[in-house]
């Protein structure tokens, strides 16, 4: 189109309704522009550009046209600048400015409409101040597919709203906000709470999930107070609203913001003072190997090269291994890109949601599908597709994920790893022929893999080696946010690692455990495991954001700073490293990890030397971690697990509910996050469709608010991993009980 | 003007009872489809059609065979829609048509269909004309019985299914891409073109649109020939119109003309003005097009004498102004019609019918000032030209030429702080 030729020679043509990920639309009218042999002004986003065309933006003819829309636009416009909150980052005040007419000629009484009307929990619609170019519409019914706004009214009359009495619930419909070009579409949160001069507003990424969505995070006062999306070159720069209305978890009142020894206060200094002597007293006793090291992956690049310098030269070996919330291990070889799914001729989603564990790969897929009609395949233990992601799929039994892989590989494939993955496997039926023929297609092939079955890895490899030539890419949909940032610092990632760790901890072979924002016992996938090493270990301290759960048995707590708090760097689920920088300040005592860990090192009496002067991207290629080679044997993959009675547990992780602590966010937080087929619920007696339910297995038992969803299967119970209060993780095997409860008031 | 031994569209008028399907093949109706079936191939037709140099009635008289040579030849099935949604202001020739010959209009669709090989046929009809739909109801009923519709049209080959939708009250959805949108169940607002509906209409498929007049001339023209339709009107307008002559005349009404009549002697057809009074000023094709002053009584209706005295023949709706209008009173009406009428996508069209509204009513009110009147023919240049479908430009077409033609008229309402002719428009109906 005419804009984007301008655009690539920097001359500026102004948009309202254009966007390029929604296509041309040709409604605002705005970007008038003058074609030589054209009888009539033509709108740039509309006319595409051909060779020869001869474009004049600031002819006469030109000027008035775009002088006339800005006219129009504003007759019907409230005079609302000093008040509004898109004053300063206005495209109607930038574009008056620069091409309208000084003065006002419409006399006439203007059209009076809402205001800040609330079609969502967190967005407000003005209608006086909207120009009616439709993005918010278009995106939000073609792009996303879920039609949650729409025009009401015609003509002079058109105003944006949603469907009468039904709030939007899109996890993307935050997004209108940053597209919407005037301060029509406004962010309740942020309502009257800052203005362009008295804010700071930083290139940042999201840090609430592993795409690590580009974004700009404002802060006002020490306070994060907005985050929003941010293009960057072949990213629209959508969010998540999960990820998007989290910003405020910096302020949580339960955020950690003063150090502790043994439950009582202390200052930071002291505690890192105390931290150090006893680990000098330990390791000079005990060796190395009797303090371990457990990061949670939400720290930066540079916090896990001081922590991984801290226990190599400090503790002089200690060994540090990562808690994830998954139990199998990502061929790191394997690791694929956004631009390679972008060009993939096959996606799989292996046994994950992305809508739900990372929002904004779904939208990627409903862009891929839209555009080049891409089918997407998936494969697990409840159906992972969705109306706006349709494509086919193959739903197996609870734990059968990896042997269905296998099989599928060895259907159709003759390459000696398929078969021995395969080995004593029943041989792969009619369907899953089918899904081993649409894996083995020729072209690119990316899956998008949640963790779950450690079985899956060497079913992954098998695969790829079954390919050959034929790019066989994994997008892992795991957390935590910053697990990559630990691969890259040379600290193993893998399960074995840290179980071994808990493993020698709780068999008392460690005297000091020290916790990095890892919360093991809520996420580590053997929670009882955990939960044993927290108790018998001597002493466990803690650095981090939030407190852990078993947070009564640490020895000592240090409050770090958080994302958004200072510059650091993040690896995303691409393996590509980003840095955000600072836009607020650590609240109370919090303080960024190198200098916690400096002071440690110092009571210690061995102070870590030059560790700002690492650079996290030395070395690396094109800002991504350099990736091993595809090495190593494959094992066969265990049969899945004999059906039991009674209902099959199975769970993934849902960014909506595991992402940090937050009062905006906490709006629409779902308090049922169990589900189940709604037939299942009915037959439990819930008839309203929703409800608690107790899930027991052996002696262990949990209560959790469950709702009906049609996209479980019969006989299974959904429960996402990694919630405080639902441990999943503890209950054991997959076969549980479930029995409807009486709801308990809460105070 | 040639002047017609009988009724070639408005047969209805010759012939009583020609509304049932008895009637209708009492007097030769569907042999026009039987000869098209047994003597044709499809694209035989499309060269009928454009030897015979028919052009679009439903306002831009585009060349009716060459539209239908553009349909995507890709394998798709393609689709006709009929455009029954008549709404422009001053026509009412289709509603005619429709309630009282509506068998020739399904003859001409299944001609049409066959033409342009589209298995399926739709009726978009204006929601008001309710009687319509009922006789169309009952027309389709009566040919899908009789085995004009339905599987193995007449025993051939060629099978066809019609489908009959209301529209729901909006002017816009008389413009074919609005249409479109509405009849898929969508808001009735314009689609970008390109794609064109020969491309992707319908859902999606490879559209022919066209008017109900346009298509009910096809059965004459296929049992006639091409040389047959020339011997009426021009060169480049030939063939027959159904103009609706309203306003200031004594028998208004439709009046079936070659396309050389003029404008005189349609105003003559329908009895002319009222005795004691003066033909003041003419739109000839509806509220859309600009307005021919008294003097121009004479040009010829084709559609480029039209054009070049400085109006269009649009879609043949024949207004009739005598000396008692007040003129600024009419551009008030009519272009609030545009104001209420505008989709809402674009701005211009949406702010800029709002704003002159506004000014005119202040105007005709007596509350005008001499600047409001440069104001408006800024504001009508702002948006001429520059909206995103024809309704734009269409709102200030007349307005723009009785400024022109009447400007003293205007003046005097700034002036005089009331209407010279005594006329008030909206002291009685308040809208
Ligand atoms: C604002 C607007 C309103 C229109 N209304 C009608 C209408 O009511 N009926 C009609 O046949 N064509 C109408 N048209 C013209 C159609 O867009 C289209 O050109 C026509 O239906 C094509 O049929 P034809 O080629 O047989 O004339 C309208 C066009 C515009 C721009
Ligand atoms: S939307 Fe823009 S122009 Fe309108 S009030 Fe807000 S800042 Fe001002
Ligand atoms: S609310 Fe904003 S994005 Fe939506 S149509 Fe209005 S101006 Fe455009
Ligand atoms: S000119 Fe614009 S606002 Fe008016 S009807 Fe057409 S698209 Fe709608
Ligand atoms: S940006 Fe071109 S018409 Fe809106």
């Amino acid at each position: 189109m005419v804009v984007d030729a301008a655009a690539t020679v920097g001359i500026d043509i102004p948009v309202y309704c254009y966007h390029q990920a929604l296509g041309p639309l040709g409604a605002c009218r705005i970007c008038l522009v003058e074609i030589e042999k054209m009888p009539k002004l033509m709108t740039a986003c509309t006319t595409a550009a051909t060779d020869g065309m001869v474009v004049h933006t600031q002819s006469q003819a030109a000027e008035k046209g775009r002088r006339g829309i800005l006219e129009f636009l504003l007759i019907n416009h409230p005079l609302d600048c000093p008040i509004c909150d898109k004053g300063g980052e206005c495209f109607l005040q930038d574009y008056v400015f620069q091409y309208g007419a000084g003065q006002a000629r419409f006399e006439e009484a203007k059209i009076q409409r809402h205001k800040e009307y609330p079609v969502s929990p967190y967005i407000l619609v003005d209608q006086e101040r909207c120009v009616l170019c439709q993005r918010c519409v278009r995106f939000m019914g073609e792009y996303v597919g879920e039609e949650e706004l729409l025009m009401d009214g015609r003509g002079v009359h058109t105003v944006i709203t949603n469907v009468p009495g039904i709030p939007l619930t899109s996890p993307f419909s935050g997004n209108v906000i940053d597209l919407c070009p005037v301060g029509a579409l406004l962010s309740e949160p942020y309502h009257y709470r800052a203005r362009p001069w008295n804010i700071e507003r930083e290139d940042t990424y999201c840090s609430q999930c592993p795409v690590g969505c580009s974004s700009s995070v404002t802060g006002r006062d020490g306070q994060v107070v907005r985050l929003e999306g941010r293009p960057t070159p072949g990213q629209w720069g959508w969010l998540c609203d999960h990820g998007r209305f989290t910003y405020d978890f910096g302020a949580h009142p339960t955020r950690l913001t003063e150090a502790r020894l043994d439950g009582e206060p202390v200052t930071v200094g002291r505690a890192a003072q105390v931290l150090g002597q006893r680990l000098a007293a330990v390791v000079r006793e005990h060796g190395p190997d009797a303090v371990a090291v457990l990061t949670g992956g939400s720290h930066t690049v540079e916090d896990h090269y001081a922590l991984r310098r801290f226990a190599d030269e400090v503790l002089g070996g200690s060994r540090a291994g990562l808690v994830k919330p998954v139990e199998a291990d990502l061929p790191l070889a394997l690791l694929g890109t956004f631009a390679e799914l972008d060009q993939s001729d096959t996606v799989l989603l292996l046994g994950t949601d992305p809508y739900e564990s990372a929002p904004v790969v779904h939208l990627a897929l409903r862009e891929n599908v839209r555009r080049r009609g891409l089918v997407v395949k998936a494969l697990g233990d409840r159906h992972l597709l969705r109306d706006t992601l349709a494509g086919e799929e193959w739903v197996v039994e609870p734990g059968g994920m990896a042997a269905a892989l296998a099989a599928a590989t060895a259907g159709v494939s003759e390459h000696p790893d398929a078969r021995l993955a395969a080995e004593g496997l029943a041989p792969a039926d009619e369907s899953l022929v089918r899904l081993g023929q649409a894996l083995m297609e020729p072209g690119a092939l990316t899956v998008l893999w949640d963790g779950r079955e450690q079985d899956l890895a060497p079913a992954l490899v098998a695969l790829a080696r079954a390919r050959g030539e034929h790019p066989t890419r994994v997008l892992p949909t795991f957390g935590p946010r910053n697990w990559l940032a630990a691969a890259r610092v040379g600290i193993p990632t893998d399960y074995e690692t840290s179980r071994r760790i808990l493993m020698d901890a709780a068999d008392g072979r460690i005297q000091v455990l020290l916790l990095w924002g890892a919360d093991p016992v809520r996420d580590f996938p053997d929670g009882d495991l955990a939960a044993r090493a927290l108790e018998r270990c001597p002493e466990v301290y803690f650095g981090g954001v939030f407190p852990p759960d078993g947070a009564e048995l640490l020895a000592g707590v240090l409050p770090t700073a958080a994302w958004a708090e200072e510059a650091g760097t993040y690896v995303n689920m691409e393996g590509r490293l980003q840095t955000g920088r600072g836009a607020a300040s650590a609240p109370g005592q919090a303080r960024p990890t190198r200098n916690i860990l400096q002071a440690v090192a110092r009571a210690y009496g061995t102070p870590l030397r030059k560790l700002d002067e690492w650079d996290p991207y030395e070395g690396t290629v094109d800002d991504r971690l350099v990736l091993p080679p595809l090495e190593g044997s494959v094992r066969p993959v265990s049969p899945p697990p004999a059906a039991e009675s009674g209902f099959r547990l199975i769970s993934g992780l849902e960014v909506a509910l595991t992402h940090d602590p937050s009062e905006v966010a906490a709006r629409t937080k779902e308090d049922r996050p169990a589900r189940m087929h709604p037939a299942d619920l009915a037959d439990l007696g819930l008839l309203t469709g929703s409800g608690p339910v107790e899930l027991s297995s052996g002696d262990r038992s949990f209560r959790v608010g469950v709702r009906g969803d049609p996209r479980i299967p019969r006989g299974r119970v959904f429960v996402p991993r990694g919630l405080r209060g639902v441990p999943i993780n503890r209950l054991g095997g997959i076969a549980v009980a479930v029995r409807a409860v009486e709801e308990v008031a809460s105070r | 003007m040639k002047t017609l031994d009988r009724h070639y569209l408005l047969r209805h008028r010759d012939v009583p009872g020609i509304d049932t399907l008895q009637g209708y093949e009492a007097d030769g109706g569907y042999s026009g489809l039987k000869k098209a079936l047994a003597e044709f191939e499809p694209d035989a037709i499309v060269d009928l059609v454009k030897a015979s140099g028919l052009r679009g009635r439903g306002g831009a008289g585009f060349p009716t065979g060459l539209k239908w040579s553009f349909l995507a030849k890709d394998g798709r099935p393609r689709a006709l829609v009929v455009n029954a949604d008549e709404g422009e202001p001053g026509t009412f020739k289709d509603r005619e048509l429709i309630e009282h010959n509506p068998h020739q209009l399904i003859e001409g669709m299944l001609i049409a269909s066959y033409a342009t090989r589209s298995p399926e046929s739709f009726i978009y009809i204006r929601g008001e004309f309710l009687h319509g739909h009922e006789v169309l109801q009952r027309a389709i009923a009566e040919a899908t019985e009789r085995g004009y519709l339905g599987d193995r049209v007449l025993g051939t080959d060629f099978s066809h299914h019609m489908y009959l939708y209301r529209g729901a009250g909006a002017y816009i959805c008389g413009e074919e891409s609005a249409l479109l949108e509405s009849l898929e169940g969508r808001r009735g607002n314009p689609r970008l073109k390109p794609p064109f509906p020969a491309v992707a209409g319908v859902y999606g498929l490879p559209t022919v649109v066209n008017n109900v007049e346009t298509i009910a001339n096809l059965p004459p023209l296929i049992l006639n020939g091409a040389e047959w339709h020339r011997q009426w009107g021009t060169e480049k307008s030939p063939g027959l119109k159904v103009m609706s002559v309203s306003g200031h005349v004594t028998r208004p009404g439709n009046y079936e003309v070659p396309l050389d009549a003029t404008l005189r002697e349609l105003v003559e057809m329908a009895g002319g003005v009222r005795t004691g009074h003066q033909v003041k000023a003419v739109i000839p094709g509806g509220s859309s097009m600009p307005l021919l002053p008294a003097g121009q009584l004479d040009t010829p209706i084709d559609y480029e004498s039209l054009v070049q005295a400085g109006s269009m023949l649009g879609s043949g709706g024949c207004i009739v102004m005598d000396d008692s209008t007040c003129i600024v009173a009419a551009v008030a009406r009519v272009v609030r019609f545009y104001r209420d009428e505008s989709c809402g996508k674009c701005t211009p069209c949406r702010e800029g019918t709002y704003w002159m509204t506004d000014v005119l009513d202040r105007l005709e009110g007596g509350q005008g000032e001499l600047g409001d009147l440069d104001t408006l023919l800024d504001v009508a240049d702002n948006i001429n030209g520059k909206a995103f479908c024809p309704l734009g430009d269409a709102s200030v077409g007349f307005m723009v030429s009785a400024i022109r033609n009447f400007r003293d008229e205007f003046v005097e309402h700034i002036t005089g702080r009331t209407c010279p002719l005594g006329a008030r428009l909206y002291d009685t109906v308040n809208y």
